[in-house]
C-alpha cells in the first residue's frame, strides 16, 4: 500500500462545548496539491493546525507519512508550514528569524544559505534582510514565513491562505513553486478562499462546513456530485455549502439600500 | 470633543492595551481558545491582572517611600542630624525613587503601547490629531494612574505624619507632579530613541549591536537607581544633612539640580522661621524653572506619546544589506541567541535578564563595609543573587510564547528547550558573581568566600531552573507559553518559584548545619549536596523527554 503523506481518521477537534471539527478523515498522497475550502469558521484552519502539532485533537488519529502526529519531533520535521496569521518573532530580523528556524530544524549551513539565497531573490527579500518583521509589511512577513517554511525543503507543504498579502509577482512564484514541489514528489495541503486558484492549482479539493467534509474529489467529480457539468468551483462551492439559497435575496436587499 | 468623552474613549483603548500587555496577543492563537465563556474570562483577568500589576507598584513605592523616609523620621528624634536639616534629603530621595521607577515602570509599558498599534485603530475614525493624541496620553498615564495617585498620597501622608505645614504640603504636591512629568517624558524620549534606533532600526554592524547592548543597559538604569537610593536613604539623608548644617557654594549648585532644589524647597516651607534668604531664593528661582519645563513636558509628552502608539510613526534607519547568509547553530544554541536577541529589544525581558547583576552590584557595596566575609555573609549574599535569578525561568518560557502559534509547529524537543533555557539563567547567575568579583576589585575588598560558594551554587541554581522549568512545561507544553498563560496565573507563577527558592536553600542548610558540627567540611559537603540535585534533575530531565 503507497504511503500517504497524510492521513486524517475521525478527527473531532473542539474549543469547550463547541466542536469546530467534527469526524474529519481525509487522505492526501504524494504528488496531490490538496485543497482546503469552505466559508469561514469551518474548520480549515482548525485542521491545519493539529496537522502542524499547533492544536492537540479531542480524538481521532494523524499520521504524517505514517509517523503519528503525537511522535511530535518526527512529524513536524516532515512539514514545511505557512499560517493563515502571521505572528512570527516581530522583534528578530529575518536573518535572525531564519538562523532561529534552521538551529531548531538542525540545518547544514552551506546548503541552507544556497536555497536561502534562491528564495530570498525570489521573494526580493534582500533589502530587508536585517530590518526587524515588526517593520516589515504583511506581504513581506508572509514572504519571510514562506521562505521559512522552504528551507528545510520538506516533503509536506502546509500552506495556509498563503497568497494574501502577496503581491503579483511573488503570489505567481509561490504558485509555480507549490507545482513544482508536487511533481517532483511532494504533497501539499492548500487551504484558500480564492475559488479560481484552487480551480487552476489543486489536483484534489475537500470542502468543508461546519466541521464536516461536504464534497471531496476532483473538481470534475464534485461537478458531477451536483449534477452541473458547466459549474464553477465557487457555484459548487456555494451549493454543497448550501449558502446559495437566498444568497440573491441578500445581494438583491443590500442593493436597494 | 469633551473631555468626558475622550475619557469614554481612552477607557476602551486602555483595556485593550492591558488585555494585550498581560496576555501577549502576539502570541497569535496560541491563547487558549476553550470558548466564548473562557475569552471574557480572560479579558476580566487581564483588568483583574492590570489592576493587580498597578497595586503592587504602589505598594513598593510605599515601602520604598517608607525605606527613604525612615532616617528622617528618626532624625527627629534628636541629633547628630535634626528633622530640618534632614528634611531636603528625604524629599530628595524619594523624588528620585519616584522618577525611577515611573520611568522604570513607563519603558515597560511602552512596549505594548507599540505592539498595540492603538493608533491604526484610531486613525481612520472621525477624530482629529490632537484629540487622537489625547487619547492617548489619557491610555498612557491610565496605564500608572493608581501609582501617580498613590505617589502623591504617600508623600503627603509621610511628609503631614513628619510636622509638616500646609504651605509646605502644597510645594510638596507641586515637586511630586513635576517630577512625574519629567519621568512621563524621559519614558517618553528613552522610548523614542529606542524603537527608531533599536527595535525598528535594521543592520547588523557593530555599531548597531553597540546600540542594542548601552539600550539593554539604559532599561536596568531605573532599577539599579531607585535599588541604590532606597539601600543607601540614610547616608543620602546624612550627606544632605550636613550639608544644610554648613551652606557652601556646593550646597548653592545642589539647590539648582532637580530634585534637590524641591528638596530644600519643601524643607524650607515648613521650617519657615530659619530661613536663609538666599538660598531660599535660589531654590525659589530653580523649583519655578522646573514647574515651567514641566509644563512645557507635559505639552510635548501628549504631542509625541502619539508617535508611540504606532509602529509606522517611528521610521527605523536602515543599513545596507550586503550578504543573505545565516550561520545555524545546535538548537539549543539557537534558543540561546534567539532569547537574548528578543531580550535586547524588549524592555520588559531585558530588564529582568539584568535584574540579578543590578541586585549583586548593590549587595556588593552593601557588605563592602564587613571587615571579613564569612560563611553567614557568603550565603546570605547568594541567597539573595539566586533568589533573583530564580525569577527568569516563567520569563525565559514566556518568551516561547511569543508568536508561538508559529513556532509551536517547528520540531523542538523539550529537554532542549529544557537545557538552553537553564543554561541561559545559570550563565546570568555567573555573570553576577563575575560582576561581584569585578566590583570586589574596585573596592579593594575579599569577597573570593562568595565567589567560591557561588561558583559551586551553579550548581543547585541549575537544579532549581530545571525544577521550575520542567513543572512548567508539564503544565504548559500543549497548551502554549503565552505570558497570560504564566502570568495571569499568579498562583502557578509563586507556586513554581517556592520549589526552585527551596532546591537552591538546601546546599545553603548543608553548608550551616556542616559547619556547626564539622567546620572544616563544610565545603565538600556544599559542593556535593549541589552536585547531586544537579545531577538528579538532568537525569529528571533526560527521563521526561
Amino acid at each position: 500500500m503507497e504511503t500517504a503523506a497524510v492521513r486524517v481518521e475521525n478527527l473531532v477537534v473542539s474549543y469547550g462545548s463547541f466542536v469546530a471539527v467534527e469526524n474529519l478523515s481525509f487522505n492526501v498522497r504524494n504528488g496531490e496539491i490538496y485543497g482546503l475550502l469552505g466559508p469561514n469558521g469551518a474548520g480549515k484552519t482548525t485542521t491545519i493546525k493539529v496537522l502542524v502539532g499547533v492544536l492537540q485533537p479531542r480524538s481521532g488519529s494523524v499520521a504524517i507519512y505514517d509517523t503519528p502526529i503525537s511522535d511530535e519531533v518526527a512529524s513536524k520535521s516532515q512539514i514545511g508550514y505557512v499560517p493563515e496569521e502571521v505572528v512570527l518573532l516581530d522583534s528578530l530580523t529575518p536573518r535572525e528569524f531564519f538562523e532561529f528556524v534552521t538551529s531548531i530544524r538542525r540545518l547544514e549551513k552551506e546548503s541552507t544559505n544556497s536555497r536561502l539565497e534562491r528564495f530570498v531573490t525570489a521573494f526580493e527579500l534582500k533589502q530587508y534582510f536585517d530590518t526587524p518583521i515588526a517593520a516589515l509589511s504583511m506581504g513581506n512577513k508572509q514572504k519571510v514565513a514562506i521562505v521559512a517554511a522552504l528551507l528545510h525543503d520538506p516533503k509536506l507543504l502546509i500552506l495556509d491562505e498563503p497568497l494574501i498579502g502577496l503581491d503579483a509577482r511573488s503570489s505567481k512564484i509561490l504558485k509555480e513553486l507549490i507545482t513544482f514541489h508536487a511533481k517532483k514528489g511532494g504533497a501539499v495541503i492548500f487551504s484558500t478562499h480564492i475559488m479560481e486558484v484552487a480551480e487552476k492549482l489543486c489536483t484534489k479539493v475537500a470542502i468543508i462546513n461546519k466541521g464536516k467534509i461536504v464534497g471531496e474529489g476532483t473538481v470534475d467529480d464534485l461537478r458531477s456530485v451536483v449534477r452541473s457539468a458547466g459549474s464553477s468551483l465557487e457555484d459548487i462551492f456555494l451549493k454543497v455549502t448550501e449558502q446559495e439559497a437566498g444568497m440573491q435575496d441578500v445581494i438583491k436587499a443590500l442593493e436597494e439600500e | 470633543m469633551k473631555f468626558s468623552e475622550l475619557w469614554h474613549l481612552s477607557t476602551k483603548v486602555y483595556k485593550e492595551i492591558s488585555f494585550q500587555s498581560i496576555f501577549s496577543l502576539r502570541a497569535g492563537s496560541g491563547l487558549p481558545q476553550d470558548g466564548r465563556r473562557d475569552v471574557k474570562k480572560l479579558v476580566s483577568s487581564a483588568r483583574f491582572n492590570t489592576l493587580i500589576s498597578k497595586l503592587i507598584t504602589t505598594f513598593f513605592m510605599s515601602v520604598f517611600a517608607f525605606i527613604v523616609f525612615l532616617p528622617v523620621i528618626i532624625s527627629g528624634v534628636g541629633p547628630p542630624v535634626t528633622l530640618e536639616e534632614a528634611l531636603p534629603g528625604g524629599v530628595s530621595a524619594f523624588l528620585t525613587v519616584i522618577l525611577f521607577l515611573i520611568v522604570f515602570m513607563g519603558l515597560q509599558v511602552s512596549t505594548s503601547f507599540v505592539s498595540s498599534k492603538i493608533v491604526d485603530v484610531l486613525s481612520p475614525l472621525p477624530l482629529s490629531k490632537s484629540e487622537i493624541s489625547q487619547i492617548v496620553f489619557l491610555c498612557f498615564v491610565r496605564i500608572f494612574d493608581i501609582p501617580l495617585i498613590a505617589a502623591g498620597l504617600v508623600f503627603l501622608v509621610i511628609y503631614f505624619y513628619i510636622g509638616g505645614s500646609v504651605f509646605g504640603g502644597l510645594i510638596a504636591l507641586v515637586a511630586i507632579a513635576v517630577t512625574e512629568i519629567f519621568a512621563l517624558a524621559f519614558t517618553v524620549v528613552s522610548a523614542r530613541f529606542f524603537y527608531s534606533k533599536v527595535a525598528r532600526a535594521s543592520g547588523k554592524s557593530i555599531w548597531h549591536t553597540f546600540t542594542r547592548l548601552i539600550f539593554m543597559l539604559v532599561w536596568i538604569i531605573p532599577t539599579f537607581g531607585a535599588y541604590f537610593v532606597v539601600n543607601f536613604a540614610s547616608q543620602i539623608v546624612d550627606f544632605f544633612g550636613y550639608l544644610t548644617k554648613g551652606f557652601s557654594s556646593v550646597s548653592h549648585l545642589l539647590i539648582l539640580i532637580f530634585p534637590f532644589s524641591y528638596g530644600f524647597l519643601v524643607s524650607y516651607a515648613t521650617f519657615l522661621p530659619s530661613v536663609d534668604y538666599l538660598t531660599t531664593s535660589l531654590s525659589i528661582v530653580a523649583g519655578v524653572a522646573y514647574f515651567a519645563f514641566a509644563f512645557y513636558c507635559l505639552r510635548w509628552v501628549i504631542g509625541t506619546v502619539r508617535e508611540i502608539g504606532t509602529g509606522t510613526l517611528i521610521k527605523g534607519s536602515r543599513e545596507e544589506v550586503k550578504d543573505t547568509m545565516v550561520n545555524p547553530q545546535t538548537p539549543w544554541l539557537g534558543i540561546v541567541r534567539k532569547d537574548l536577541r528578543v531580550a535586547s529589544r524588549a524592555p520588559s525581558y531585558a530588564s529582568l535578564f539584568l535584574l540579578p547583576v543590578a541586585q549583586t552590584i548593590v549587595l556588593a557595596i552593601t557588605f563592602s563595609s564587613f571587615q571579613q566575609i564569612g560563611l553567614a555573609t557568603a550565603l546570605g549574599v547568594l541567597t539573595g543573587i539566586s533568589m533573583i535569578t530564580l525569577l527568569l525561568p516563567p520569563t525565559l518560557l514566556s518568551i516561547e510564547g511569543l508568536a508561538s502559534s508559529y513556532t509551536r509547529h517547528l520540531p523542538l524537543k523539550k529537554e532542549t528547550l529544557v537545557t538552553a533555557k537553564t543554561i541561559l539563567a545559570t550563565v546570568t547567575y555567573i555573570v553576577s558573581l563575575l560582576i561581584l568579583s569585578a566590583v570586589s576589585l574596585a573596592l579593594g575588598k575579599d569577597f573570593s568566600p562568595i565567589l567560591i560558594f557561588g561558583l559551586i551554587h551553579a550548581f543547585s541554581v541549575a537544579a532549581a531552573v530545571m525544577l521550575e522549568l520542567s513543572v512548567l512545561l508539564r503544565k504548559f507544553w500543549k497548551e502554549g507559553f503565552a505570558v497570560g498563560n504564566i502570568y495571569s496565573r499568579i498562583t502557578t507563577y509563586v507556586l513554581i518559584l517556592i520549589p526552585g527558592y527551596v532546591i537552591a536553600a538546601i546546599p545553603m542548610i548543608c553548608a550551616l548545619v556542616t559547619f556547626f558540627l564539622a567546620a572544616s567540611m563544610v565545603l565538600p559537603v556544599f559542593l556535593i549536596a549541589a552536585l547531586i540535585e544537579f545531577l538528579i534533575m538532568t537525569a529528571v530531565v533526560w527521563i521526561q523527554k
